[in-house]
Formats: C-alpha cells, structure tokens, sequence
C-alpha cells in the first residue's frame, strides 16, 4: 500500500502489516489455485470455445477472490483491532481522518486498471466468439412449448428430443421459436442464445468430447418450461453418419399410407398408455392434460373435426399419428390454450403396426357404451 | 389586481415579479422546480413510446407496414393534419398573448386570449376526432396503427387534460386568486400548454413527415 | 477561513421552511391521512414489512417445493406464480417503497433541517396508492397469479393466465406512487435544506436519497410505459411485442430493462446512505472520503442509464450492442469499488462499537462486496452467456438485494428504532439476529453460484442432474439450501419479536442515544410534528467527531420530551 497521510498515533494499527502480507500471500496461492484449476474434470469443455470462456471465467475470478478477501479480511480486522475497550472513555472518538489522497488515488488506479485488463481480455474472446468458424455442418434448432426440434440439411422432417453433432466439426444451429422465447444452453458448450419467434440467432461452435450431453431451455416459456430439455450427442463422424441415415430411412418408411388392417384395440391399448397418456385422457373431450380427451375422437358431435380440420376417419387419424402436430397455438380458441406441440411418430417411435394398434383403440373407445 | 405600479412596461412586469414576500417566493421556486420535473418525467413517458414507435418501424422491411391480406396500408395524409397542427400552434401563441396580456395587468385581453386558446385547444381534439375516424387504420390492427393511436391517444389525453386545466386557471384569474405580481398557477398553465405544443411537434414529424 | 452564516446574527426570516403549520387536530388527520412526512414514513416502513413477510412466505413455499427433484408441493402454475409474487412483492412492494418512502420519509426531512417535505399532498396521495397496489398483487393469486418471473417477457406474458394483467395494472400504480416520491424528494432536496447547508455540507444519507429520486423520477415512467403497452396488447389486442403482427419480443426487454437496471441502483443507494451514517456513528469519526462516496452516488445513477441491456446479451438483439453494455458495466464497477473501500477505511482508527446496527453494516461491506464481484462476472459477455438464466444469476441477485439492500434496511431499523418511535430496542436480540441471519445468508445464497454454474437453470418447478457426476448432488444442495432458508426465515421472527416487546416495555429512548451528530439526533425522540421549532443554520459537514455540534440556533427546548397534542403549537419561527 502507498503511503497514508500521518495519522496521529500508532502507524496504520496492530498487526496492519502482518495481515496485510499473509492476506497477499493467501491471495496468490489461490490465485493460483484458480489458474490451475481444472473446470474440466467438473463440468467438461465439450466444444470451443469452452476452454476460451474457462479462461476468462478463471481469470475473473482470482481478481475477484483477491479484491472480496481484501475487503472482507480488512473488515473483520479493523473491525476487532479498532475496537472500543472497556477501558475506553465515554467519549473517546477515533482517530479523524477524512481523506488520503495517495491512498485514494492508487485504490482508484489500481481496481480501473483490473478492470481495463478484464474488459480487454473480454472484448478478446467475445471477438473470438463472433468469428468462430461454424459453417461446415448448419442445422436449425426450434422451440416449441415444452420441446426442441431439430432439422438437418439433408433430412426430410424434423427430429424431436435428440441432436447430433460429429466432433471436430464446425457446427452452426441456427436457433429460433415457434410461440414463445425459449433458450438454447448445452453447460458443457458454455454458449447460451434465446430462442426468439420472429428472428433467428447462430451458436457457432466446434465440438471436441465425445459424449451426451443435455440441451436446457434456459428461458421461462410456460408451464412446463422446468421439463423441456433435450439430448445432444457429440458422435464420431462415422457414427453421426449412420445416425442420420437412420433417420432418414425411418423418415422415408413414413411417407406412404400405412396399411390399418390388423390392428389389434388391446395392442394399441398398452401403447396408449405408455406412449400417448402422458398427454391425453380416454375420457370426454374437456377432460384435458395436454391435448385434449380421446374417449370419443370419431363420435364427438361438439367437436366433430381433428384438430388438423379433418373428418375423423381411421385414415386422417393416422395422418395425426404420423406427421405430429404443431400447428397454431389455439390459447385464444375455442379449444382452450393448448400446451405442446404433438410429436410425430419419429419422436414417439411408433412404428407402422404401432399406428395401427392405436387407430383401432381410438376406433373401439368410440364406439364402447 | 395588486395595487403596484400601473406602469406595463418590461421593468415594471420584472419588478411585479420579484418584489414578492419571501414565504411567497419559496413556495413559487419550489412548485416551479416541482412542476418543471413533472414535465420531464412527462417528456421520458412520451419518449419511451416514441422509442418504441421507432424501434418497431426500424424492424421491419417496409414502412407503411404491409397487413395480413399482403397490401401495404397508406401513408398520412398531410394536409389536414397541418391544419389541424396550425390549430394547435396558434392556441399556442394565443396562450402566450394571454400571459403576457396578465403579467402587463391588462385584464379584459387576457380573458379573450385564453379564451381564444381554449377554443383553439378544442377545435384541435375536434380535429383530432375527425382524422381518428378517417385515418384507415385500426388500434390493433397493426403496429402503425397501435403506435399511432396509442402516441396520438396520450397526447389527445394532455390536451383534454390541458383544457380543463386553461378553463379553470381562467375561472381563478376572474374569481382574483391571481395578482399582478403572484401567478404561479397562470405560469404553470402556461409551460403545460406549451409542453403539449412540443410533443405535438415530435408527434407530427415522426407519423406524417418521417 | 470565515464560516458563512447566511442568516443576519438574532435575525430571523419568515420562509416556506420556517412556517410551521397548524397541528393535526383528529385521529384521522394525525394517523391515518397525515401530511407529516414522518407519519408517512412510518405507515410505508408498516405495509412494507407486512409485504416483505408475505414475499418471504413466497419464497419458503419455493424452497419446500425445491426439496425434491420431482417438486409436487405446488403445482407447476402455482409455483411459477409464487416466484413471480415474490420477486414482484419484494422489489416494488417491500423494497423500493421502504428505503425511499419509508426511510426517505422520515429521516431526510430532519437530516436536512426542514420540516417535511416539499409536497405533502403528494406525499400523501403516494403512500395511499401503495397498499392497494400490493393488495392488487397479491390478489392476483385469485385470478391465476402472473407466472413468468418478475420481468414477464413477451409472448409467453401476453398469453399468461389473467393475473398478469393484474400485476400490469399494479406495478403501474406503484410505479406512480415511486416517480411521484422521486419527484417530492429531488424538491425537497435541492430546495428546502437549512441555511447553509450547501451540497458538500449535506449528510451522505441525503446524497443518497437524491441519487435515488433522480433514478425513481425518471426510470419509473419508462417502466409504466413497457406495462401500460403489454396491458394494451394483452386486453386489447394491440400489437407491440407480438412477431406474427409486426412486434418485436425485444422491445418489451429493451424498454422494460431500461427501467430495471436503474431499479437496482434505487434499491440500494439509499442501503449506501445508511451505511454512510451508520459507519461513522459507530467508530466515532469521520466517514473516509466524503466527496468520493457523495460524487460517486451521482455518478452511479447516471451510469446506471446507460447499462440496460446487460441483462439482454443472450437475447437476439444485434451482437455488435454487447460491446459498449459490457464495457459500460466494467465501469460502474469503479465508483462502487471506491464507496467500498471508503467505507472499509472508516473503520480503520476508530472506536467501534458492536451495535446492531453496525454489525449489519459490517455484514453489508462483506456480502455485497461478494455480490458486487459476481456482478463483474455477469458483465462479460462470453462468461454471461453462461450464468445467465441460471441459479448463479438468483445468487448474485439475492447477494446484492438481501444482501445489500436488505441488510441495509435491517441496519437502519437497529439505527432509527429509538428516534421513530422513543423506545430502545435490546441489543442482544439484535446481536442474536444479526448472526443468525448472516449465517443463515450466506449457507443459503452461496451454493446457488454453483448450482447455476453446473447447470440448474432458474424458474424452475422441477430439476434434475446434468451429468452422471453429479447424480444426487443437486438435490442435496437444494436441500441444504432449503432448511437454510427456513432458518433465514426464523431469523427474521427475532426482529419481529424485539420490535414488538420494544414497543411494549422497551426503554424509553433518549434524543442522542448513539451520540451521532445529523440533525435528526439533536431534537426529542420522537420528534415534534414540526420537528424543529427553528431551523438551524448549518456550518459544517457532520462528521467531525469532538469537534462541537456544527448547528447554529436550535432551540434547546426541541429534545425534551414531547408528547404533541391537538391544541399544541408552538410559537412560530417570526412570532
């Protein structure tokens, strides 16, 4: 510390220098404890610029820790030193000082000049983050209230749930909403963009850790915005490869009819119940969870259309089955606010027997009592 | 009327001003700072629609913004909105006359000029009305509409406001609240009037000219 | 150097400030609708307490649910609206109208030597708008409470359940009780203070306060634009936020930030001012750079304008604005470094004494210093796009707000007890408080930095763990965080109860029970309604310890016992 303007007695206190040094040398040692420690091993920097943003993260906080000790340990100290005794007369006021100005002006230069280094150092991974490169694989992730879809240059619709991405690779999604602002954030990608309906934002990285990892909507977008998440995989290029062609022969099997006879009620009950209650009930319509109550989807004559605007025939069914739906939010409508968005037989793995089975449930629930 | 020097000139409007007891003087500073602050939080209301007014224009491609069947809805039209602003502007002179003809204690023009203002203040809203209902634009029907009408529609407001406060000022000049030398509420009157003018003149920029 | 006296030796001056008004003559007119600014005062610290008890509640019924992963205490609705409730009660209904309108009310007009405040109509019609807007809150609990946090972004808040156009049309009306107070304030101030107090002789409680009015002033309004606009869309149709019409969800944060990051600043200013008392009360001397801790009030108010969009750097809006936010936030930095290390060389040298009252001072420098330097992390853009939206933000929030603010508030309370209401409280109970409640703090506020950072995001009725590494660790550390929290909240139940038994048997307080040297200190506790039967004359900042009281003219009959009653009045300043 500079000098300070003489006070009266006692130079700058009991023990002023001794505190002072050890709280130095605490300072550097974690200081460097901090530069040295390994966030990676707790939450793993699965893509540049992870360990750009560690950095940073790191660096911050050994100037953070030095300053929050300082005060706080120079707290507590004078606050037991300077304390009044016992012995004290009633009156006996400390010692007054008003002003230093040397003092004050190297605890002015020194915190500015921290703070200049932070901002540079800021100002250079934030350009680093603008031209990172992430054009070699672009892809577009949606939010939806309560789900992301995903979709790929080269696969005819959309995944549900899962991303994909081959390590190494420059990556781009482009990410945006379909109702409200919902946030795009891997932890382990550090990178965080809103998704914002109207407009379109990039997160650009290059993954480099294989692994699993979980996509977070990190922006209240409704009810159940504590449940939206989904996975992304880093894979080797070899096995992001066979994993779109997966999909998109799953994709391609989808297109045609799918042939409804042989469909079992009892079948397509189980499934109902392991895939489809979560979401809607077997009672009347008004009996809602998400979407609304199949107990009488083909005999209903207050609603007497499909929510795509199709007569309720075992065939427009299986469309709904298939195809998903995410069609306008009706919160205004007569149908109530709606909640989600309906996956599509990708995202619920329903395989064509599968839309079968379940075709001829719904069918049968119309028609009992 | 106060019995101080029938002379009107400039010196003796001044002198008026200042030879006023010191309990009379305080209160006069302090509502004027009140009242002047009161008018800046104004300016920041009016300012913050204005920003979004802009911001909303700035975001899209085309302005007139084109509506839901695809056509590009109209720009303003001029001419009656000048008039209707020389209406404004000249009840803003008329304001102006109307203090000056009371710090020069001349009673009988000051009660015509504020009269005239308050005409004038009136046929403006009429004014008003009238372009409301031909304007081809709804409320919600699209961002030009609702920031024109919600922009126009605070301001319509001050203005109605404004009105009853010139009629009572008016009603208090002739009832003798008000001396030669002690006007604070005619002062006021006045810088909420001319307040209104200016937004005014923001708003006709922004929709008609801009 | 001659001392100025700016009023002639024996003379006297029939102003605005020397009047003395009529004395309140009913029950009504003395308690209830009462133009006196203290009345005022107290009736805001009494609804704000009410409101800061059941926006804790709020937050208890948030950690119980957050005792498990799967929650299940509340529903999801429910519990998105009790944490919309109680950031909202908190903010507009407890803190803001406590340090402005309560400790605002009270104590500036008597630090400044005047007797109330330049519009006590206003003043009053500030306060009565303030319990029905908080009843209009928390009645929106009824209607379906608003459940997208506190700063309720479009679309997701234009399709909100009805309550939210409940919490629109109440924070509207507070926010006109705030820029109304704002504005009485700034008047007061630069108008009404004794002779010959300049700007330098002021108290720094009173810097504070002018800081803050200037920022309530002028900020508020553009919040009741950003509500009046939601509430015009969500009623009517009006299409402000909403894409598919034109609308940008950008504008409702743009004009809703460019209010709320100047809010902050109006939650803790006046904590600044306490502090800035309470500090050289308690170490018997001077408070360490007077004009630094002054000039940088100001200076972080204004900066405090230019800030907004730091809290919108994930949002979409164009990349280049992160720049100057970022380097703009840096800077506040600075002067609110400087306040802290004033603050810490107060204590150095002198006699200080374990009040209460400055042991939540001390508490104050320690924990907001902390809440100050995670601040700095948020400040940089590649590291916000990280902790923002996560539980590291409601760390740094609760660090600076409870921590800062609120234990600020805590401190004044131990400070200005005997000067409101004429009795001690017991300094053990405040001592007991005080260690409860830091500990408690700190064991309840610390873990969320690391939650966030590992990925819990906020406004979250559910959780669950990220990474196979940490499977059972969130939910152990929420637990942790929970019964922490209920001890916080017990804590409180210590003031609650030395206030209560203060006010029943608590010895009656003298006029200078800490020797402090402001001018509320030199009249009867409590004071007159007119305060000072004659306004001093002021010659001298008041932080000169041993030197004599820098007051010219008080009537020594002002600290004795006063008990006014309907016909008492007395003899005016000119008489």
């Amino acid at each position: 510390m500079a000098q300070v303007a003489a006070p009266r007695s006692q130079g700058l206190g009991p023990g002023f220098w001794p505190v002072t040094i050890v709280m130095t040398v605490v300072n550097i040692i974690l200081g460097i404890y901090i530069a040295t420690f390994d966030i990676n091993k707790y939450l793993p920097e699965a893509a540049a610029p992870a360990g750009d943003i560690d950095l940073l993260f790191k660096f911050m906080a050994a100037i953070g820790n030095a300053i929050f000790l300082y005060v706080t340990v120079y707290v507590v100290y004078f606050a037991i030193v300077w304390r009044r005794r016992p012995s004290d007369a009633p009156d006996a006021i400390g010692i007054q000082i008003h002003d230093a100005p040397t003092l004050e002006l190297w605890w002015t230069i020194i915190p500015s000049v921290l703070v200049i280094i932070i901002a540079i150092f800021s100002v250079k991974i934030w350009m680093n983050l603008q031209n990172a490169s992430g054009d070699v694989l672009t892809m577009e992730a949606i939010g939806h209230q309560f789900k992301f879809e995903f979709r790929y240059p080269n696969l005819k619709s959309s995944v549900y749930d899962e991303m994909h991405v081959p390590v190494d690779t420059p990556v781009t999604v482009q990410v945006t909403s379909s109702d409200v602002i919902h946030s795009f954030w891997v932890p382990e990608v550090r990178l965080k963009y809103d998704m914002v309906p109207g407009l379109v934002q990039s997160v650009r990285f290059t993954p480099n850790r294989i692994g699993k990892y979980r996509v977070i909507c990190t922006e209240f977008c409704g009810t159940n915005h504590a449940n939206m998440f989904a996975t992304m995989y880093i894979d080797s290029p070899q096995d992001f490869n066979r994993w779109i062609a997966a999909q998109a022969k799953l994709q391609a099997s989808s297109g045609g009819a799918v042939a409804l006879q042989g469909g079992t009620a009892a079948a397509g009950q189980t499934l109902f119940a392991n895939k489809c209650s979560s979401c809607h009930s077997v009672g009347p319509f008004e009996q809602k969870i998400v979407g609304p109550g199949l107990g009488k989807l083909l005999s209903d004559t207050t609603h007497p259309n499909l929510v795509t605007g199709e007569k309720p025939n075992a065939v427009d069914i299986s469309h709904v089955l298939i195809k998903g739906y995410q069609g306008p939010d009706d919160s205004q409508g007569k149908n109530g606010p709606s909640l989600g968005a309906m996956p599509n037989r990708d995202a619920n793995g329903l395989s064509n027997s599968d839309i079968a089975n379940l075709v001829a449930y719904l069918t049968s629930l119309s028609q009992s009592k | 009327m106060a019995v101080s020097s029938l002379n009107s000139t400039h010196e003796a409007v001044h002198a008026r001003y200042q030879e006023v007891d010191s309990l009379y003087r305080e209160t006069r500073d302090i509502r004027l700072l009140g009242f002047v602050l009161f008018l800046v939080s104004d300016v920041v209301l009016f300012s913050m629609f204005i920003f979004a007014y802009l911001y909303l224009r700035n975001s899209v491609p085309n302005w007139p913004p084109i509506n839901k069947d695809g056509v590009q809805l109209p720009r303003f039209d001029l001419a009656f909105a000048c008039i209707n602003s020389c209406v404004l502007f000249g009840s803003g002179a008329t304001m102006h006359f109307a203090m000056e003809s009371w710090k020069h204690l001349k009673k009988a023009d000051f009660n015509l000029w504020m009269i005239a203002t308050i005409v004038l203040g009136v046929m403006f809203l009429g004014g008003q009305a009238y372009e409301y209902n031909h304007v081809p634009l709804t409320w919600a029907g699209s961002t030009m509409g609702g920031s024109f009408f919600t922009l126009t529609g605070m301001h319509g407001f001050h203005v109605f406001i404004g009105v009853i406060y010139l009629i009572t000022l008016f009603i208090q000049a002739n009832r003798g609240v008000y001396t030669g030398s002690k006007y604070f509420g005619l002062t006021a009157g006045t810088l909420y009037w001319h307040f209104v003018d200016v937004i005014w003149v923001a708003l006709f920029y922004l929709f008609y000219l801009l | 150097m001659a001392i100025a006296v700016p009023h002639p030796p024996g003379g006297h001056i029939d102003t605005h400030s020397d009047h003395i008004h009529p004395a309140p003559r009913t029950f009504i007119g003395k308690y209830i609708f009462s133009l006196d600014a203290k009345v005022i005062g107290v009736q805001y610290m009494i609804a704000g307490l009410l409101f800061f008890c059941i926006s804790g509640l709020l937050a208890e019924v948030v950690r119980i649910q957050l005792m498990r992963p799967e929650g299940g205490f509340v529903s999801n609705d429910t519990y998105n609206g009790v944490y919309t409730l109680h950031a909202s009660g908190m903010i507009w209904m407890t803190i803001i109208p406590l340090v402005t309108g309560g400790f605002g009310n009270y104590v500036m007009p008597l630090m400044i030597g005047a007797r109330d405040v330049a519009f006590p109509w206003l003043n009053l019609v500030s306060f009565w708008i303030f319990p029905p807007a908080g009843l209009m809150l928390f009645g929106s609990f009824l209607i379906g409470a608003p459940d997208a946090g506190w700063t309720e972004y479009p679309p997701v808040s234009v399709q909100g359940p009805p309550g939210t156009s409940l919490w629109c049309a109440a924070i509207f009306l507070i926010g006109i009780s705030s820029t109304m107070t704002g504005l009485n304030f700034m008047v007061t101030i630069m108008k009404m203070r004794a002779p010959g107090m300049t700007f330098t002789r002021m108290p720094l409680f009173v810097w504070a306060q002018l800081a803050t009015a200037l920022l309530n002033m002028v900020a508020t309004v553009a919040l009741s634009a950003a509500l009046a606009a939601l509430f015009m869309e969500r009623q009517f149709g009006v299409p402000f936020y909403d894409p598919g019409r034109g609308g940008s969800p950008i504008l409702w944060q743009h004009m809703f930030w460019f209010y709320s990051h100047p809010a902050v600043y109006i939650m803790i200013l006046p904590a600044f001012g306490f502090i800035s008392e309470i500090l050289p009360t308690f170490a018997r001397k001077p408070i360490f750079g007077y004009k630094m801790i002054a000039f940088s009030s100001i200076a972080i108010a204004l900066l405090g304008f230019t800030v907004w969009a730091h809290h919108m750097f994930t949002s979409g809006m164009a990349p280049w604005m992160q720049l100057p936010f970022m380097i703009l936030t840096m800077i506040i930095a600075v002067p609110t470094g400087l306040k802290v290390f004033g603050w810490t060389a107060t204590l150095w040298g002198g006699k200080i004494e374990y009040h209460p009252a400055m042991l939540f001072a001390l508490g104050f420098i320690v924990v907001f210093t902390l809440g100050g330097v995670t601040g700095i992390f948020l400040s940089s853009v590649p590291v916000d796009l990280h902790w923002h939206g996560t539980y590291a933000v409601v760390a740094h929030i609760h660090y600076v707000l409870f921590g800062g603010s609120i234990f600020g508030v805590f401190a004044a309370v131990y400070y200005w007890w005997p000067k409101i209401t004429g009795r001690m409280m017991s300094n053990k109970l405040g001592v007991l408080h005080f260690w409860l409640t830091f500990v408690s703090f700190n064991a309840t506020f610390l873990p969320m930095h690391w939650l966030g950072l590992m990925g819990m995001p906020r406004r979250v009725a559910q959780y669950s763990d990220t990474t196979p590494l940490l499977i059972n660790q969130f939910t152990i550390v929420n637990q942790f965080i929970s019964i922490s929290s209920f001890v916080l909240a017990a804590s409180t139940l210590v003031l609650l109860y030395n206030m209560a038994h203060s006010l029943i048997a608590g010895k009656k307080a003298p006029p200078n029970p800490w020797n402090a040297r402001t001018l509320e200190w030199q009249i009867s506790s409590p004071p007159p309604y007119y305060n000072f039967k004659k306004i001093p004359a002021v010659l001298k900042n008041p932080y000169e310890f041993g030197e004599p009281l820098p007051y010219l003219g008080l009537d020594p009959s002002d600290k004795d016992d006063h008990h006014p009653s309907p016909t008492d009045h007395p003899t005016p300043a000119h008489a």
